[in-house]
């Protein structure tokens, strides 16, 4: 049963554009007789001031508790109008539009009897819709204050500044023993050749010190649950075996016999991608930040072999090894997460034409961003690995796991974005660094879209770059050198070059954290990168209120985009947060209680984690901090009990009635 | 007088309801016997509504949602569309035909692709006659 109400008609001539073709006063008039109606005006311009003005006092003077507006699109005023309704007394979400202009008098403006027809139709719709709503309320939520930044890379550091700065307290959770990402190995960065570490290591140490930044490395989340206004992480401290004791002074690594030339284990460096070893007791890198070692457990004697070897708590100095470590349990309530895991090099060895893995002279970027490293493995020359020559020509190959075939299981169908700059990057800097070193790069299509780029590009022609339009179908092996067949399409000739290193310009991957991803009910895209919420205005929110999105980990981006899409992370995330309070939006599910028998479909479809069955009430509750109304529930609930409010059955189906050819016409 | 059916479109606010905005201020025309209703989205789509608006005498049923893979809600154009699928099998086994009911995809930026839905679904429904549910 409907409460009897007063309901109030406006019907705007929008100076013409509905008015000309529409009959507004026949439209008014046929109004006038529906039952509750007690006023139906007419107005030139219902969106001027004016307008407005006579919606506030007609509300105000005749106690109005529904109105129609019938004008434009409800895409325009819809907002306008409630406003100014619930300043004159009513509640705005009595207020309904409808659509006289774009749907009728634009669409139909030949035919202005049919027009009218029409529009007489879609107003007694939206009057019996008004007859059926509710009044609702908009609600608060609390929101628990604090963010977690999921990976510290230049990503998750950028933006956890930015949110400790504002105020926030933040808990930067870190994988691996130290913050700095990828983009510590890359020892310039394009296109001003900017030295990696002297730009991302005063951010790193900003971060540590950070008095609302608690930062958290070695460490990964196991778990995330999503409450109102909450999450809950469990966060997972793996054991460092180091204590806080440490004082940097190496002895430990100096002494461990893992990876020395006597020992049968040895354990490739990560930090320098694979060229260097590196001790089971170790620091990653000299800027590593917190300066704590580690003891990696998987490769050390001590564990491996049943306490044996002893040597770094020996030789340390200030007894700061502890192998009886265990993995610490940290339970993290915050009010946002955002997440920034980052990328990983794409491993070339499926591509067995190019010979990675096979051939030691054919490397990765990456590797051979450490080569350029000035402390790095080869001290800043690029190297034949195979004996530690230094390479008079090299061949980089570009889309290497990028630009693949759609379907192609060993490829990515998308563009990594980054490559084509870093080949000009290496190229540049191997040919400053040793003018005479033959550089060629073989190429697809060339982009340098972004500030500054081109000009990069061209210099390094100047420089004496030689690049090649075309793909290398096969590397062979010749003596001591590669060989490197490629058509050029430019041209039309076919090479052959001589390489003494091959470099493979590989693709960027999304960094595995399926578990995370899931834990948090987000999901990925096509591409596997986190998918965002719109990919074009909405690119670092998530479809997980409260979880936002940053750097690599929604898709390949260079420094200056993580940058700036941390940035936007954090801005978004702050918003979020706002003073400590959600606004509600009330046009969300809810549950009939007395209806309601625990069947769990309404969770079965949700998309955002919005209903649960409550396992004591046995009743789903609905989340309305997480719903976003789409009411998919509404359809699949066997019994009818949970509905979204001014979109129930019944207020649907008033409307169908209403403008349906067998209504009953008042 | 010529059969003018009467169709009921049900179309989601973001795309449907949007293309259908998008047709009017473009100023492409359809028939007007096309009556928009708007929901948030197709997942709220009941296949009540369907027989319901068969019932009050409607010719045809038009449900416009977004293409798969861009909807607002993420898969309640999916869920919308395995709905009109079971309720197509309804109108067939009630002799409504149902070639009635037509579930499409219109993004907010195509004005021209609703018009001419509209347009074409009006006319092959023109040609199946009127509801046998219409009063005589």
């Amino acid at each position: 049963m409907t409460e009897k109400r007063k309901l109030g008609v406006f019907l705007c001539h929008c100076g013409g554009n509905i008015s000309d073709v529409v009959d507004v006063k026949a439209v008014r008039e046929s109004i006038e007789k529906q039952d509750g109606v007690v006023l139906a005006t007419d107005f030139r311009f219902m969106c001027s001031n004016e307008g407005q003005e006579r919606l506030q006092k007609e509300i105000r003077e005749r106690g109005l508790d529904g109105v129609v507006v019938a004008c434009c699109t409800p895409k325009m005023y819809e907002d306008l109008f409630r406003q100014k309704a619930e300043e004159a007394g009513m509640n705005p979400y009595l207020l309904e539009i409808a659509n006289i202009r774009e749907q009728c008098s634009y669409a139909h403006r030949f035919e202005k009897d049919k027009a009218t027809e029409k529009a007489k139709v879609l107003v007694r719709g939206q009057v019996e819709k008004v007859r059926h709503l509710k009044p609702l309320e908009v609600k608060t939520a609390p929101i628990q204050p604090g963010v977690a930044v999921i990976g510290a890379g230049i990503a998750g550091i950028h933006a956890s500044l930015l949110l400790a700065n504002l105020g926030h307290k933040v808990t930067l959770i870190e994988k691996s023993p130290t913050i700095g990402g990828n983009m510590a190995r890359t020892v310039k960065t394009f296109p001003t050749d900017d030295c990696a570490m002297c730009t991302l290591s005063p951010k790193m140490n900003e971060v540590y010190n950070h008095e609302r930044i608690d930062l958290v490395t070695y460490a990964e989340v196991k778990e995330a649950k999503r409450s109102p206004g909450k999450f809950t992480l469990v966060v997972e401290k793996k054991p460092r075996y180091v204590t806080d004791a440490c004082i940097g002074c190496n002895r430990c690594t100096e002494k461990c016999p893992v990876s020395t030339a006597k020992s049968p284990v040895s354990v490739e460096s990560e930090w320098d991608q694979g060229l260097t070893k590196r001790k089971a007791i170790y620091l990653p890198f000299p800027q590593a930040l917190p300066q704590l070692w580690t003891i990696d457990a998987d490769h050390c004697f001590y564990f491996q072999r049943g306490g044996k070897c002893r040597v770094c708590a020996m030789v340390c100095p200030a007894k700061a090894i502890d192998f009886t470590m265990k993995p610490e349990r940290l339970d993290l309530e915050v009010g946002a997460v955002i997440v920034a895991t980052g990328y990983q090099e794409y491993d070339p060895t499926p591509l067995r034409l190019y010979g990675f893995g096979r051939e030691p002279n054919v490397l990765t970027q990456m590797q051979v961003a450490r080569m350029l490293d000035s402390m790095g493995p080869t001290k800043g020359t690029v190297s034949r690995p195979s004996d530690g020559r230094a390479a008079d020509s090299i061949v980089m190959v570009q889309c290497v796991g990028s630009r693949g075939a759609p379907g192609d299981p060993l490829t990515h169908e998308y563009c990594s974005r980054v490559c084509c700059m870093v080949a000009v990057k290496h190229a540049q800097l191997i040919k400053k660094a040793r003018p005479d070193t033959e550089v060629y790069v073989l190429y697809n299509d060339l982009r340098a879209y972004g500030k500054g780029f081109e000009e990069y590009y061209v210099h390094s022609m100047e420089l004496g770059v030689k690049y090649v339009r075309g793909l290398p179908g096969k590397v062979r092996k010749e003596g001591a050198r590669l060989l490197v067949d490629v058509d050029d399409m430019l041209t039309g000739r076919r090479l052959e070059i001589p390489a003494d290193v091959v470099v493979l310009s590989a693709a960027m991957e999304p960094t595995p954290v399926d578990d995370l991803l899931k834990s948090l009910k987000l999901d990925t895209s096509p591409d596997g990168f986190v998918k965002e919420y719109h990919a074009k205005i909405n690119p670092t929110e998530t479809a997980v209120k409260g979880v936002f999105v940053a750097g690599c980990a929604q898709g390949p981006k260079d420094i200056t985009d993580s940058i700036s899409q941390a940035g936007a992370a954090a801005m978004s995330a702050a918003v979020f947060l706002g003073g400590g309070e959600m606004t509600l939006n009330p046009l969300v599910a809810e549950v009939d209680a007395a209806l309601c028998r625990a069947c769990d479909r309404c969770m079965e479809v949700c998309e955002f984690d919005a209903v649960k069955v409550d396992p004591e009430m046995l009743i789903a509750v609905v989340d309305e901090t997480a719903c976003e109304g789409c009411g998919k529930c509404t359809v699949v609930c066997p019994t009818g009990a949970i509905s979204v409010r001014q979109f129930t059955k019944p207020q649907i189906v008033a409307s169908i009635d209403a403008m349906a050819p067998m209504a009953v016409s008042p | 007088m010529t059969f003018e059916p009467e169709i009921a479109a049900f179309c989601c606010n973001w795309c449907g309801y949007s293309a259908a905005d998008q047709a009017g201020a473009a100023k492409l025309t359809y028939p007007s016997s096309v009556r928009i209703l708007r929901l948030m989205c197709t997942g709220m789509m009941d296949p009540y509504y369907v027989l319901r608006a068969f019932e009050r005498g409607f010719d045809g049923v038009l449900v416009v949602g977004c293409h798969p893979g861009s909807c607002h809600y993420k898969s309640g154009n999916l869920q919308a569309a395995d709905q009109m699928k079971r309720v197509a099998s309804i109108l067939r086994a009630l002799g409504l035909g149902e070639e009635r009911l037509l579930m499409t995809a219109a993004s907010a930026a195509e004005g021209g692709v609703f018009a001419d839905t509209a347009t074409a679904f009006t006319e092959k429904v023109r040609k199946m006659g009127p509801s046998p549910l219409r009063e005589a």
